[in-house]
């Protein structure tokens, strides 16, 4: 009798031992299977979040034009189908790597994805879609995070072999770690010419067409250029649909230049800055002397330089400091086209060219959106290729869970 | 001690239902729960392609076309470093019951990895599609040769935003399909050259239509710059008579003179004969007619002899104008698209249908009250007793900057070239492309 209560006792405990381990296991399995799950709904989320950005216009349709906010997020081209980007649009939406810049005499902070000396896209943020209204309009708010990169496929570096007489600049064109041999490069080349004493200073270009060689490179010979002369190159390189920029400029002045700030969509209005007004770089400097032209981007791949009349402010000085003259002058881009504004300008005995897109197209530049995916547990991504005014792109979508759905298996 | 034997038979079964189930039920690798859509972005990669119709293009070039290199070349560079591809071409047709055919395939792996996903597209070939061959005009009748004024030595106004230069080509895309010859006058010598009556290629002079691409400025050439006879007023110190010698040639060659945006006429340019002279608001190479430049101009199409006459004759409506019902059909008919309604600051008034013997034969904005906002007026006479249409005057009364299509749709409208529709029947015109990705590398 005792026997059998041992028996039984020793059976029960160690049935009721075995039954706890088993589900203990295979609730682990079943877990990690509706994690997997979850994960998988999150990709879904994520082609399905990238298609609804790239493939919406938003609302109002032209909403990249004018300086309205939003009630819908997206960043189609209203005025085509599939994936093409609005150049505009992209300019509005809020950098999440660039420092901002303040500007005093305006009082406000601006977007910055300026790529270096001389090449500036400054926007205001009372003007720019920040991530969460980006979030909240896209449904995704306090439920997903995400970040959009968008950044250009083809790749063109400009860097000098020889600095004068004749100036040699080499042209390298590739793709995403890969070189396009027989691409063909069609470039604008642009010389400021600097007029003595207190004058605008004036500039002159040319336009041209060659190919690169089997390593992807193309060297462009220009002659009676001198290692002091400021000018600006701008590259256009193209094959087989697929469509590259590059800009390269030299500057003999880098104390006192122009800097430009986006003032207005609507009325395509930009703000030309004394670069002391921007640093507070300390007391009164010279003015600067601007001259500004407006370079476009054919359908012919080729690029073609687009008088602007004197009543859009191209001409001008800039004072810094806060006397009766200005400290910023106001200049009107003459097209809704997308192209690169050229500003050269000059001050004591130095000048130099500075260059702005308009349209984030016309340069290649890059533009990266919202919140950074480090450290988030699992991160879904997906990819398309897109077209920004025929420049080509990729766009990335990194997204992942705010209701923190850990890493099994 | 029966119970305990029991209880591990027990343990084993479900020992081995749950190795069971754990082989059956494999969970994917992370590959394969969070993929990228390889199929959208095969189709992306495709659809950048093919924008400017390069790889419709390719994929009907032979096999051995250096386009495949660059093809492949292109496909390597758009598409990030892990991902494989593989390109096929096949040949749409139904002849011996395939209905695809391989073509050509291009890749850059031996193998396409474990996961792979495939997009499609359907190309075209350029020389078979759709098309519309359209009837030129004067093919019943004479004429047929189209002017475009691009006088590179001449600045245009009331253009903003635009060239002369740039509308002109805008203007020849638009409408060279529908004339027999399309000229580009190049400069005010070419100008000349048509005014005097001489022919730049051998092209029909007369029922000629010209487009003046300088908007409310005209080019004058050097002759008539410095005649008193046929270009300058002395008494005025005005150029408007060489606007009436311009509705004098209008109507001796029966041309179609079309003003694309504001006032017709309002100056004359040349940048070589005017370089210190400026429009008063910084553009040189110019000289205010004013309003004795339009009037001179109907005084001319009619006939009349010259007397200087400056009064403003435009009016500047309150409201926007919309297109007539006609320039609507037409807009469907043409595939030219304008916005349906614009600012005219310019319009014409109807009383110039009496006073220079005109006729509307297209309206191309509605009239409001007295005024056209943009207008056909054709100038009748009577010859051996037979009233009939000489010489004509397109205006767009619009304010800046021009919308080059519309001057298109007016032409159009008044002429009403008709459209030829083809459809095409033949074989081996489709090709269907197939991206397929896998992803190299990683789990």
């Amino acid at each position: 009798m005792t026997g059998a209560t041992i028996d039984h006792l020793i059976s029960v405990t160690v049935f009721l031992a075995a039954i706890l381990l088993f589900i203990s296991l295979f609730n682990q399995t079943i877990q990690t299977a509706v994690l997997y799950q979850r994960h998988r709904v999150l990709a879904t989320k994520c082609s399905d979040v990238l298609d609804n950005v790239l493939l919406n216009p938003g609302y109002p349709l032209e909403w990249g034009k004018t300086n309205s906010t939003l009630a819908a997020f997206g960043l189609q081209d209203p005025e085509f189908t599939q994936y093409r980007l609005s150049p505009f649009s992209l300019m509005r939406l809020q950098s999440s790597t660039g420092t901002p810049v303040y500007f005093g005499p305006t009082g406000l902070y601006y977007n910055n994805i300026t790529m270096g000396f001389g090449d500036f896209l400054l926007v205001p943020y009372t003007l720019a879609i920040n991530y969460s209204s980006a979030s909240k309009l896209l449904g995704t708010n306090n439920t997903h995070g995400f970040q959009l990169t968008i950044t250009p496929t083809i790749m063109v570096s400009i860097t000098e072999t020889q600095a004068e007489n004749p100036l040699i600049l080499n042209v390298k064109v590739f793709g995403i770690g890969f070189p396009l041999p027989n691409a063909t490069v069609s470039y604008c080349f642009l010389k400021v010419g600097e007029k003595q004493g207190q004058s605008h200073p004036y500039y002159t270009s040319f336009f041209g067409r060659t190919f690169t060689n089997d390593a992807g490179s193309a060297f462009l010979t220009v002659q009676d250029i001198a290692s002091e002369d400021s000018y600006a190159l701008i590259v256009y390189a193209h094959m087989s649909g697929l469509v590259g920029i590059g800009y390269h400029q030299r500057v003999s002045g880098v104390k006192r230049y122009v800097i430009p700030f986006v003032d207005s969509f609507e009325d395509r209005r930009v703000l030309l800055a004394h670069s002391y007004d921007v640093h507070n770089q300390g007391p009164p400097e010279s003015a600067v002397f601007y001259n500004a032209t407006f370079v476009l981007l054919t359908e012919d791949f080729t690029l073609r330089e687009m008088p602007m009349e004197n009543s859009t402010g191209k001409l001008g000085k800039i004072v810094y400091g806060h006397g009766a003259e200005k400290t910023y002058h106001n200049l009107t881009i003459p097209t809704y086209n997308p192209g690169i504004l050229v500003i050269t300008y000059q001050s004591n005995s130095e000048d130099g060219v500075v260059l702005m897109p308009w349209g984030l197209g016309s340069m290649a530049f890059p533009v990266t959106f919202g919140e950074s995916p480090d450290g988030k547990e699992w991160v879904a991504t997906d990819a398309r290729q897109v077209l920004v005014n025929g420049i080509a792109y990729q766009a990335k979508l990194s997204l992942w869970s705010l209701e923190g759905y850990p890493v099994v298996g | 001690m029966m119970r305990t034997i029991e209880i591990f038979l027990v343990i084993m079964i479900m020992t081995g239902a749950f190795i069971i189930a754990s082989l059956f039920a494999v969970l994917p690798s992370p590959r394969q729960v969070s993929p990228l859509n390889l199929r959208r972005l095969a189709l992306t990669t495709l659809q950048t392609l093919d924008v400017n119709h390069d790889l419709s293009q390719t994929t009907f070039k032979p096999t051995d076309d250096p386009a495949w290199g660059e093809l492949q070349i292109v496909l390597s560079a758009c598409l990030p470093p892990n991902i494989v591809y593989n390109l096929t071409v096949y040949e749409v047709s139904n002849n011996d019951g395939t209905l695809y055919t391989l073509k050509k395939s291009i890749s850059n792996a031996k193998s396409i990895g474990i996961e792979s996903d495939a997009a499609s597209y359907l190309v075209a070939s350029s020389n078979v599609t759709f098309s519309v061959t359209p009837e030129k005009v004067g093919e019943r009748g004479g004429g047929g040769t189209l002017y475009i004024l691009n006088c590179s030595n001449a600045n245009g106004w009331w253009i903003t935003g635009y060239t002369s230069q740039s509308l002109a080509e805008d203007l020849y895309n638009l409408l060279s399909p529908y004339f027999q010859k399309t000229i580009m006058i190049q400069n005010t010598v070419q100008l000349a050259q048509i005014l005097n009556g001489t022919s730049i290629q051998d092209e029909t002079l007369q029922n000629a239509v010209v487009i003046n691409t300088f908007g409310e400025a005209v080019p004058i050439p050097a002759g008539y710059y410095s005649s008193s006879t046929v270009g300058y007023d002395t008494a005025h110190n005005s150029y408007a008579r060489y606007c009436h010698t311009l509705g004098k040639r209008v109507l001796q060659y029966n041309w179609t003179w079309a003003s694309i945006v504001g006032y017709p006429l309002y100056y004359v340019c040349n940048t070589g004969l005017f370089p210190n002279e400026q429009n008063n608001w910084g553009v040189y190479g110019m000289k205010m007619v004013d309003a004795a430049g339009l009037n001179a101009f109907l005084r001319g199409l009619d006939n009349q002899t010259y007397s200087y006459d400056n009064n403003w004759i435009t009016a500047q409506l309150p409201e926007v104008v919309y297109l007539s019902n006609q320039a609507r059909y037409y807009c469907n008919y043409y595939g030219v698209y304008p916005s349906p309604y614009q600012t005219a600051t310019r319009a014409l008034p109807t009383s110039i249908t009496t006073t220079y013997h005109l006729n509307v034969t297209t309206y191309i904005f509605n009239q409001v009250g007295n005024y056209n906002p943009g207008a056909v007026y054709r100038h009748v006479v009577t010859e051996n007793g037979t009233r009939k249409f000489k010489g004509s005057l397109l205006a767009l009364g619009l304010t800046r900057s021009p919308d080059i299509r519309l001057t298109a749709l007016g032409i159009l409208c008044d002429y009403k070239p008709r459209l030829y529709r083809s459809e095409y029947t033949a074989t081996g015109t489709s090709r269907l492309v197939v991206l397929q990705l896998g992803q190299a590398g990683g789990i």
